[in-house]
This record gives C-alpha cells, sequence and structure tokens, in this order.
C-alpha cells in the first residue's frame, strides 16, 4: 500500500532536527531506519504530516565505552550492536538479544533507538533493556534528559519521551566478572516476533544467585520485569530444582494479551518455561 | 466484541439526572475523542479520534437512542462509524440505567463494542485494554457532566473541557461561520482583488504545505473567501500554523492580488463558531486556546490517568522505527516491500 501524503525534511544538526520537529507539532513524527514507521504508514494506520529523518545525525551513531557504562548511540543499526567487539565483552545480553532481531535485511535499517522508541511489547530490546537496568538518554527543546528504563515504558507503543524530544542514546551498566546472561526467545519462525521472550541476568556467588534482573518480552502492553520470580531467585542456591521453582513465579502480575498467536493463558506457561531456562543459562547451572 | 460495565454515584437526584441522560447534545460530547457535526433530533453525527501511540484512527459515524425506558430509567444509546481513512468500523451500544440511593443516584453504564478492520489486528488485549479505557473517560465526563445538573459546566476532566467547545461547534454554527466568512472575505479583499471569482476558489489552489493546509481545512477554511476573512492573529492561534507559514499564506494570497483581513475587522472566531453556545456574547474575543476538532484526540495517557504526558504520545512512539513491526500479522507484507525497496 501507499502511504498517504506526508512532508519530509532531513535536517543536518540535532538543533535543526529539534526545531523542525516543534515546528511539526503533534502530527510529525521521527524516522530513523523505519522499520516500524514505516510498515505503519503504508498499512494507513499513522498518518503524520511530517517526518524527520535523523538519518544524517552522525554524532547519534557508534558506540563508547565510558568505564563502568557503555552508551550506544540511538541510530546504532542491529547489525552493528551484535557485532560490536565491545558491546559483545561488555554486555553480551545485548548482542544476543539483537541477533534474534527481525531478518538481516531490517538488521541494517533498524536503529536501537527506533526499537526502543517505538516501544513495542513485542519488541525483544525494551524488555533486554529492563534486565539491563539501562538508561536513555533524550534530547529536546529544553535540553538533555535521562530516563531510566524502569520509567520509559508507559503504555502500549507509548514512551515518557516528550513533545519534541529525541532518544540519542542508550547507557548500558557493564556486566562485570560472576555475572551471566540469557535472552530466550519463543517463536514459530525464525524472523517473528517472540510470542514470548525472557531477558535474564543474574550474578552468582558461592553457589548462589546473589541478584538477578528479569525482562518479559510480550507479557503485556508494556515490556516488563519479572518481579515476583526476581525476588525468588535472589538468594536461592544456583540449582535447576530452586530456578525453575523460582520461574513458577515469572507471570505474576503480568497481564499477557491473547491474539492470534496463543491465549494469555499459554503466554503465561510460556513465561514460567522460559525464565526457567534464562536463569540456569544465567546463572551458570 | 467486548463488554464493558461501568458504575458511579452521583450527588443529584435521579429525576434531574434523567433529564440530562435523556439529551443527547450532553451525553455525547462526554465521549474523550468525540467531535460533534451536528446534531438533528435523536441523532448526533461527528467524528471520534482514537490515538495509541503513533497510531492514529478516525472514525465518522452517529449515534441515537434506540430506547427510553422511563420506568427503569434507562437509556440506551447506539453508535455506529467507519474509518474516515480506511475501510474499518467500529461500533458500540451504551446503555445507561438509573437508580435511586436515598438522594443519590447510581448510574450504571453497560457498554458492548465492537471493532473490524485493520485496528483488530491489534489483538483482542490491546482492542480490550484501550476500548475500556475510552469508556472508563466516557464514564466519568458523564458522572460529571450529571453531578453538574447539565449546567455547562467547568467540567475536570480534559477530555470533557475539549469535546466540551466542540459541541458548540455544531451544524449550525458552522453555516453560519461559513457565510459570514464569505461575506466577510469580499468585503476585506475588496481591497485590491480582481473579484469574488478568486474569493471561491478552493485553499488548495494556493499550494501550501501540507501541513499549513491540514491545519487551515481543519479550521473550517476551505476556500480563499474563508482564509481572507481572517486576520493574521487568527491564523496564528490555529495550531501548527506558525509565523513562517502565516508568511508563506500572506504571500501567495499577495500573488493572487487577495489580503488577509486586518486586525479589527475579522468577526469570525478561529474555531468556526465556537461562540455559538453563547452567541449572547461578545464574539470579539476568541479563545485563543480554541484547538481544531481533531486535536481533541483520545490520548491513552491522559485516559490511564496521566495527564502530565499528555501530549508526549505521538512523537515518542514515533522517535524512530526499526526490527519491531507493529503488527506481526502482517510481517509477510512488510518483506515483500523489502524486497521491492
Amino acid at each position: 500500500m501507499i502511504p498517504a501524503k506526508f512532508e519530509y525534511t532531513r535536517p543536518g544538526s540535532m538543533a535543526d532536527a529539534v526545531s523542525a520537529l516543534a515546528g511539526g507539532g503533534d502530527d510529525a513524527k521521527v524516522i530513523a531506519g523505519g522499520q516500524s514507521l514505516l510498515p505503519l504508514l503504508r498499512l494507513r494506520l499513522a498518518f503524520p504530516d511530517l517526518l524527520v529523518d535523523i538519518g544524517r545525525l552522525g554524532e547519534l551513531r557508534g558506540v563508547r565505552d565510558e568505564g563502568d557504562t557503555l552508551w550506544i548511540g540511538a541510530l546504532t543499526t542491529h547489525d552493528e550492536v551484535m557485532r560490536d567487539p565491545v558491546i559483545r565483552q561488555h554486555c553480551g545480553l545485548l548482542a544476543e538479544a539483537t541477533a534474534t532481531v527481525a531478518d538481516p535485511a531490517v538488521r541494517h535499517r533498524g536503529t536501537i533507538g527506533g526499537s526502543i522508541s517505538h516501544a513495542d511489547p513485542a519488541g525483544d530490546l525494551p524488555a533486554v533493556t529492563l534486565a539491563l537496568d539501562a538508561t536513555f538518554l533524550a534530547h529536546g527543546p529544553g535540553g538533555d534528559r535521562v530516563i531510566g528504563a524502569g520509567e520509559f515504558f508507559v503504555d502500549y507503543l507509548t514512551t515518557a519521551l516528550a513533545p519534541g524530544e529525541i532518544l540519542t542514546g542508550v547507557r548500558v551498566p557493564k556486566l562485570g566478572p560472576g555475572w551471566g546472561y540469557r535472552y530466550e526467545k519463543f517463536n514459530l519462525t525464525a524472523q517473528a516476533w517472540a510470542i514470548v521472550g525472557v531477558a535474564a541476568v543474574a550474578r552468582r556467588a558461592d553457589g548462589h544467585v546473589a541478584e538477578t534482573r528479569i525482562g518479559l518480552t510480550n507479557m503485556g502492553l508494556t515490556p516488563v520485569r519479572a518481579q515476583a520470580a526476581e525476588a525468588a531467585a535472589s538468594g536461592a542456591e544456583a540449582s535447576t530444582a530452586a530456578l525453575r521453582s523460582a520461574a513458577a513465579r515469572a507471570d505474576e502480575g503480568t497481564q499477557p494479551p491473547s491474539d492470534l498467536q496463543g491465549g494469555s493463558e499459554y503466554r503465561r506457561h510460556l513465561a514460567r518455561v522460559l525464565t526457567a531456562r534464562a536463569l540456569a543459562v544465567a546463572a551458570g547451572v | 466484541m467486548m463488554e464493558l460495565e461501568h458504575s458511579f454515584t452521583i450527588p443529584v437526584s435521579p429525576e434531574r439526572a434523567w433529564q440530562v441522560l435523556l439529551d443527547v447534545e450532553q451525553v455525547a460530547p462526554c465521549m474523550p475523542g468525540a467531535t460533534v457535526d451536528s446534531v438533528d433530533g435523536d441523532v448526533v453525527t461527528g467524528r471520534i479520534k482514537v490515538k495509541v501511540g503513533p497510531v492514529a484512527l478516525t472514525y465518522s459515524g452517529s449515534a441515537r437512542f434506540t430506547e427510553r425506558d422511563e420506568q427503569a430509567r434507562s437509556v440506551t444509546l447506539e453508535a455506529s462509524g467507519k474509518e474516515t481513512r480506511g475501510s474499518g468500523t467500529a461500533s458500540a451500544t451504551v446503555r445507561s440505567s438509573l437508580q435511586d440511593e436515598g438522594g443519590q443516584t447510581r448510574v450504571t453504564v453497560h457498554t458492548t463494542m465492537s471493532v473490524t478492520g485493520r485496528p483488530a489486528q491489534f489483538g483482542r488485549g490491546v482492542m480490550t485494554e484501550v476500548g475500556g479505557r475510552i469508556i472508563e473517560k466516557f464514564a466519568a465526563n458523564l458522572a460529571a457532566q450529571l453531578a453538574a445538573g447539565g449546567q455547562p459546566a467547568s467540567q475536570p476532566g480534559g477530555g470533557q473541557a475539549e469535546a466540551g467547545p466542540a459541541a458548540a461547534n455544531g451544524a449550525r454554527p458552522r453555516v453560519t461561520a461559513a457565510t459570514a466568512a464569505s461575506g466577510n472575505g469580499a468585503a476585506s479583499a475588496g481591497a485590491g482583488t480582481d473579484g469574488p471569482g478568486e474569493l471561491g476558489l478552493p485553499i488548495e489552489e494556493l499550494r501550501l504545505p501540507l501541513r499549513a493546509f491540514n491545519s487551515l481545512r481543519r479550521e473550517g477554511i476551505h476556500t480563499l473567501g474563508d482564509l481572507s476573512a481572517r486576520n493574521e492573529a487568527d491564523l496564528l492561534a490555529i495550531a501548527n500554523l506558525g509565523p513562517a507559514s502565516v508568511k508563506d499564506i500572506k504571500q501567495k494570497m499577495a500573488e493572487r492580488g487577495l489580503v488577509l483581513a486586518t486586525a479589527g475587522t475579522a468577526t469570525v472566531p478561529p474555531a468556526g463558531g465556537a461562540a455559538a453556545r453563547t452567541q449572547a456574547e461578545p464574539a470579539a474575543a476568541p479563545p485563543p486556546a480554541a484547538r481544531p476538532p481533531d486535536e481533541d484526540a483520545i490520548d491513552l495517557l491522559s485516559v490511564a490517568g496521566f495527564p502530565v504526558l499528555k501530549r508526549a504520545l505521538p512523537i515518542a512512539g514515533a522517535v524512530l522505527a526499526v526490527l519491531v513491526l507493529l503488527l506481526s500479522r502482517r510481517r509477510h507484507r512488510r518483506r515483500a516491500s523489502a524486497r521491492q525497496g
């Protein structure tokens, strides 16, 4: 299908991009890789008057080692993220999950910032940023702002970004020694969305799980943390049985959707099983 | 198809609430995101806009009372609409009933709703959630309206506050506004034009940027005559229309020998008759904050109770775009298009 008419601008600087967005009012949208927005336009589910293409803002691309954290530019493509040696070394969960995103064509165009700000609960990266306890950097008319992953995903396809704000980058804490990770994704065809996905990181000490964070994909209108399972797993013995019983609480407090891919009970079941698997790998059991 | 039930009490008698409940002109604007276009007896026609992140759907259709039971104090309102830019449909049956609770009134709102077309692909979970919030907001607005006893109250709900003026923006005033506009335009443009022929031309003729064009159209400005009836301040008060756009408009009008009205002469309020209900009031002060009706979109955040973040929705959802497509069921389409591109 052909999208409805819209105007298009590709500013050369962040300042121009912000002012173009401000001038566009409510009906302006930012576009980067276009792998989520363009399908919406083509299906005529979205009708922006103005698209502000931030593809020329080179400063939003790349990965920087900041000591205890990594900064990943919003325009960094999935392909760059999954191949980046610094990310693979210090933040392997992100590389592992990104490698499961869609297909190579999409991964070469789609960006980490776009995926996150699109905030699709079925997208892999939002839940991963929750498990990693990432923070998001935004720039808007009011200057720079830092938003924690826990506060960022507000509602279905909706984030805490203010009107006119552009997501510039993602900051993720490095996983230190003792930490393990795993992204378990369940889908029926290789490049499909996750019916359910589970992103887990865990720190193991003295044969126990010292701490863990678990993010769930597609278990509600936003990505969510599996808090009950996290609490149950923290301090538990790093054994298959103990982690499995903690994972049995993975779906507590979630409201998974029912759709053609599966009912909500099915999703609850998947969340428990996948959490057990992810925790086992993350804790090195 | 989904069913929702809401119930609330209001501090007025059932007799008084009943009167309000019967007035479709008062009930319809309680629907968040609704714009009333006209009222003809029991039938209201209008539009309703639903916004979910980058997704924006507008339905146009009508609502009418299908049942009024004075004895049981219950009314049934049926509404149905078609997507204005697609082939989907939405319909709802809202049954409201009143019970006396010792001077107070308990209102029960039972809604059945069904949606077809592309939006239905969001999946049942999302539809129920979104639909539920819309109805919740409707019930809250209705409660405020009933509690105010049908006074055009200063409503607490943002949705209703916006829907209020929209209701006044009905068929009658719109016609008057248009008439006034062309008459006025002829007068003000008389200064330097080659006649009323130009004034009848649609604003498409100016070849304005799409955004400016849409903003004008939303204000009910369809012809050069409509445009020349407005002064510069009127245009600047229109959402999404800034000084640059206005300059552009003036220049393009000048090419045709037309000018905008001067500040003192324009009498058409920007919202196309926002003052209709209060015609006795001086029309000299068009509300600068008057919004084009289309903007009264339901906005999940405010509906969900995060009014502070209200305007964040549209842009937030879009800040870029990537791997995750909205509609997993449509994946194959995207893949087909990727091959072409």
